[in-house]
């Protein structure tokens, strides 16, 4: 299982990627939860799928072969934070695209760029010399 | 000597405050605080004159062996007393200078920092605690230069100042620790020069040194900045790039003359640049009319004295050393304060337009005339005395010596010339045309050059006791072997006195013919002129030109060629490390065995990103994704994970909602892939090898044997520990509850930076657009109890949660959907309903709740978050449980906040 795992988290990485290296900003939204998908079923599998039952004692069983726990606190957690981060992104598309009507990933990063407030200082005065 | 740093660096943080409430008083009030570390100073000479050392220490970087130790002896002590005597005369004439300055408070706060740091750099005796000061002085420096910021010229000569110091500070901050660890010390007080002189490393120590050294101490090729410095306002010229920073490096240089001076190496270097540096420096001067440029100009002069005569290392040459640095900074600060009275009055500092001032400016005159006769090196002044010793230390060197005693009387009659420029044509002759109204000025500002100027004469006429108290001891810490130090006025015919004469002599001949004299300095400046700073500018420039070159290539402004290079860089560290460490991905034992289920979710979520990635459209994509994240929830179940499996079931239905709101507004996305095949290729072999590098190291992972026994721990201590059967629920309210709150903060941050940007510019939209409603009344009746309900069992999920599958999180996101529905029925018509209670609300709650569940821990005297229960009616009631609330409603309330302000604006 663990191998059928790690294969499917390495597809849904690369799948991820090639999402985010899209030209329309919508599939670059989508691939960052595709990727964080990935990355939580990455993180499960490495605390591997030993045990038979979920992770749950009650007071007079013995436990032994129950699945391990921590990975499943920690994902749990990177779950909701991935659609935190997910819905993030998806406010800046939303803005991005009232702001600048463009969704195109290379022409909103120069449209969104402005020139430092002293781009154009010149250094250089000749005055001061000794 | 702790406390007067301290109290010199809270003076400086108060010091806008006092100007801001007093900006009248401000200046003498901010003075006293110098002005009573000075006494402490003052009364510490007797001890010091005894040949007591002080020291105090604090620990301050424990692990590296970093301590705050400061040791007072005769050297520190004799800057200490320029630093706060002079400061404290500085603030008084800066509260003068610029009293209609309108941020004079920050004036006094740069200037105070300085003061803390020059001080604490005289003081410290470890290296790397010198260092910090060090570098301190020059960000000071660089704030005061550049105080007239609005000049560029101000900007520039900042700039050229810190980038010089700062790059001289590198190399100074490499040969402290080469010399820290050739030494095996890290005190100035435990170096040991026979240690560190056989050490292999001593030529790059020494060198190293010298670089930081030079640069601070303006010594050739480095002085350029000192000159352009003066763009400063003039109380820091007078006491930065006069008295005290400037001298930092020549206080550093005389600190390590007794470990690494005596050799053939340090003498030939210190005197060949340092005499270099003050017949450039002379010539230089002679040619200004602007007298703070010539002020600045001799500056250069009498560093380059000062480091030739540590070079010298004879009785003579380091007693004229401690002599000179004396009387320079008394005369040069009266002289500096005194030409910015008279720039501050007159309105010109050119000596073409100055003239007869005597009668108008009496006392500064006065100062003026002290302190010149004292530059000049006439008897009885200070002045004097030192250039006597100086003389005679260099011919103390033999045939070298002589040849640089007669390269200096040449410089030193240039400074006489420059001397008698200063006071007689500025307050004697005729009466000059100047631009303002002169007028004496306010005692503020003729109190300090006045003070200086007498000072230098007194310690000249009275020799005695400075010999006593001061310059003994001050000269036995520079020494490398004791020293006997007698000074005296007059030592009979010597050879020295010729010298003295025949400086005169020449410097009355050059000031009789000035102009000549500035014609051929004016010529010979001609080629230097043109290979200094300007060969700074053109090197700047081309600095700043490759800096652009390599920031274009890196930030050419396509995001997706920085995903890419990114991508692939982490790709190849990875598999890289990989190879070399030669990991086993393949030799995984004991797997777990293949189930349907798990298989199906793996294929479906394969297929959902994958139609996610690849196909056109909208609805496709919504759908997609959902079916992808649904196949990890089956898969979830089927490893056990059930609260997982329920976490990612409600977070793809809400991603579901969200997305299908947004993209409504949004254009069709076309199939994915980039117009040219090539670009497609590119990005598919990036996203290969990154799913490759994926795989291989979950496996790699999975190989290793499982490390400690974590998971047992925590089965183990469910129960017993937390109260709680379910292990994944105790071990994110419990066990790592502190981690879990990291996480619920940044949920709740991330919600209320999306919404903002979800619901930008609302408020200014007249007519608020907003999700049209359903108009089935059915839905809207059905809707009504279906919500409740599905609050209602967010409620028994988050309770039930800490023994059977559910807890905060997941009941959160329950409730959210039952919301979501709300919000889908009604559309914008919920948000009058929710004005009692807003989001941001429940979302402060929350955060309150689960930082609130941690004290009660730290009340009964456990650590922060420690479990505390109560039983009531025979069910368990912990905190465990009101932190779990805490996460039910952040996460509820930052969902809520998201979705409100996006159906405000979808529409």
């Amino acid at each position: 299982m663990e191998w059928i795992a790690a294969i499917t988290a390495g597809i849904m990485a690369a799948l991820g990627v090639w999402m985010m290296l899209d030209r329309h900003l919508m599939r670059v939204v989508l691939g960052i939860a595709v990727l964080g998908n990935a990355i939580n079923l990455g993180v499960l599998t490495a605390g591997r799928f030993a045990g038979e039952r979920a992770a749950f004692v009650f007071g007079n069983e013995a436990v032994t072969d129950a699945a391990n726990p921590l990975p499943q606190a920690l994902v749990l957690t990177a779950i909701v934070i991935g659609f935190a981060l997910f819905v993030f992104a998806l406010a800046v598309l939303k803005r991005t695209h009232e702001l600048h009507g463009d969704k195109d990933t290379d022409k909103v990063s120069a449209a969104t760029e402005q020139p430092a407030p002293d781009h154009n200082e010149d250094h250089h005065e000749p005055e001061g010399r000794a | 000597m702790h406390v007067s740093l301290l109290t010199i660096a809270l003076n400086a943080l108060l010091a806008p405050w006092i100007w801001r409430v007093s900006p009248r008083h401000a200046g003498w009030l901010l003075a006293l605080v110098p002005a009573a570390c000075f006494a402490w100073f003052v009364a510490a000479i007797p001890a010091v004159a005894a040949g007591e050392v002080l020291t105090a220490s604090i620990a301050w970087v424990p692990a590296l062996d970093v301590a705050l130790t400061l040791r007072l002896d005769g050297l520190s002590l004799l800057f200490a007393l320029l630093i706060t005597g002079i400061g404290a005369l500085i603030v008084l004439y800066s509260a003068g200078y610029l009293h209609d300055h309108h941020h004079l408070g920050r004036f006094y706060a740069y200037l105070l920092i300085f003061m803390m740091a020059m001080l604490g750099l005289v003081l410290a005796d470890d290296l790397i605690a010198m260092f910090v000061f060090w570098e301190l002085t020059s960000v000071a420096s660089y704030l005061l230069i550049s105080y007239q910021h609005e000049k560029g010229e101000s900007r520039r000569a900042a700039l050229q100042a810190l980038l010089i110091t700062g790059g001289g500070g590198l190399a100074l901050l490499a040969g402290l620790v080469l010399l820290g660890i050739a030494g095996e010390a890290w005190q100035f007080s435990a170096l040991e020069k026979g240690v560190v002189q056989a050490h292999s490393l001593f030529p790059a120590i020494m060198l190293l040194v010298l670089v930081g050294c030079f640069t601070k101490s303006a010594q050739f090729p480095f002085h350029l900045w000192l000159p352009n410095a003066m763009n400063a306002p003039t109380p820091v010229s007078a006491y930065l790039h006069s008295a005290t920073m400037v001298k930092a490096g020549i206080y550093l240089l005389a600190r390590l003359n007794p470990v690494l001076g005596g050799g053939a190496g340090w003498s030939t270097i210190l005197i060949g640049l340092g005499a270099l540096t003050a017949v450039l420096g002379a010539v230089l001067a002679i040619r200004q009319y602007d007298l703070k440029r010539m002020l600045a100009y001799t500056t250069v002069t009498v560093l380059g004295q000062l480091t030739m005569l540590i070079g010298t290392n004879t009785t003579y040459g380091l007693q004229a050393f401690v002599l000179y640095l004396v009387a320079h900074s008394f005369y040069k600060g009266a002289l500096f304060m005194a030409v910015g009275s008279i720039d501050h009055s007159t309105g010109t500092r050119d000596l073409r337009h100055l003239g007869g001032l005597i009668k108008l400016m009496p006392i500064t005159g006065f100062a003026v005339g002290l302190a010149a006769f004292s530059n000049a090196g006439l008897p009885p002044f200070f002045g004097f005395i030192a250039k006597e010793f100086k003389y005679t230390g260099l011919m103390q060197m033999g045939s070298i010596g002589w040849t640089v005693t007669l390269v200096m009387i040449l410089t030193n009659a240039l400074l006489v010339a420059a001397a008698a420029l200063i006071f007689f044509r500025t307050f004697l002759g005729k009466r000059g045309d100047w631009p303002g109204h002169p007028h004496e000025v306010p005692a503020f500002m003729w109190l300090g050059p006045l003070l200086l100027a007498i000072g230098g004469f007194g310690l000249g006429a009275w020799n005695h006791w400075p010999e006593t108290w001061l310059v003994n001891t001050a000269v036995q810490s520079v020494a490398t072997g004791p020293v006997e130090v007698s000074l005296y006025l007059w030592g009979g015919i010597t050879p020295a006195v010729f010298a003295s004469v025949l400086t005169l002599g020449l410097g009355a001949w050059f000031y009789f013919h000035a102009d000549q004299v500035r014609h051929l300095a004016t010529r010979l400046g001609k080629a230097w002129n043109y290979s200094g700073d300007l060969l700074w500018d053109l090197l700047l420039n081309r600095v700043f030109q490759v800096a652009g070159w390599v920031a274009r290539q890196f930030q050419h402004g396509s995001l997706r060629l920085h995903m890419a290079l990114m991508t692939l860089m982490i790709s190849i560290s990875v598999l890289g490390w990989a190879l070399v460490v030669g990991v086993q991905p393949f030799s995984a034992e004991n797997l777990s065995a293949v189930t349907v289920p798990g298989v199906i979710g793996c294929l479906l979520a394969l297929g959902g990103a994958a139609g996610a990635a690849f196909m056109p459209g909208r609805l496709v994509l919504v759908a997609s994704l959902g079916a992808s994240g649904l196949g990890l929830a089956l898969f979830f179940v089927s490893i056990n994970a059930p609260d997982v499996a329920l976490t990612q079931l409600m977070v793809e239905t809400l991603t579901v909602v969200f997305l299908a709101m947004v993209l409504r507004r949004l254009p069709m996305v076309p199939a994915s892939g980039s117009r040219y095949r090539r670009v497609s290729i590119w990005h598919g072999v990036v996203a290969v090898v990154l799913g490759l590098t994926v795989t291989l190291m979950i496996m790699t992972a999975v190989s290793q044997p499982l490390p400690g026994d974590l998971a047992e721990w925590f089965l183990t201590n469910s129960l017993p520990g937390g109260y709680g059967s379910n292990v994944v629920n105790v071990i994110l309210v419990d066990f790592r509850a502190v981690d879990t709150l990291g996480e619920i903060v940044v949920v709740a941050i991330a919600a209320l930076g999306a919404a903002t940007l979800l619901g930008a510019g609302q408020a200014a939209d007249p007519k608020p657009k907003g999700l049209p409603e359903f108009g089935s009344v059915l839905l809207r009746q059905g809707m009504r109890p279906l919500a409740a309900i599905l609050l209602l069992v967010s409620l028994v999920i988050l309770w039930r949660g800490h023994n059977l599958p559910g807890g905060g999180f997941i009941g959160g996101l329950v409730a959210a959907t039952g919301f979501t529905l709300l919000v889908v029925t009604f559309g914008r018509g919920i948000r009058r309903g929710l004005e009692r209670i807003t989001p941001p609300t429940l979302i402060g709650l929350g955060l309150a709740c689960t930082v609130g569940a941690g004290f009660f821990g730290l009340a009964s005297g456990l650590p922060y978050m420690s479990g505390h229960w109560v039983e009531l009616a025979g069910i368990k009631l912990g905190t465990p449980l009101l932190f779990d609330i805490g996460v039910f409603l952040t996460v509820f309330g930052s969902v809520m906040h998201m979705l409100r302000n996006l159906i405000g604006r979808a529409g």
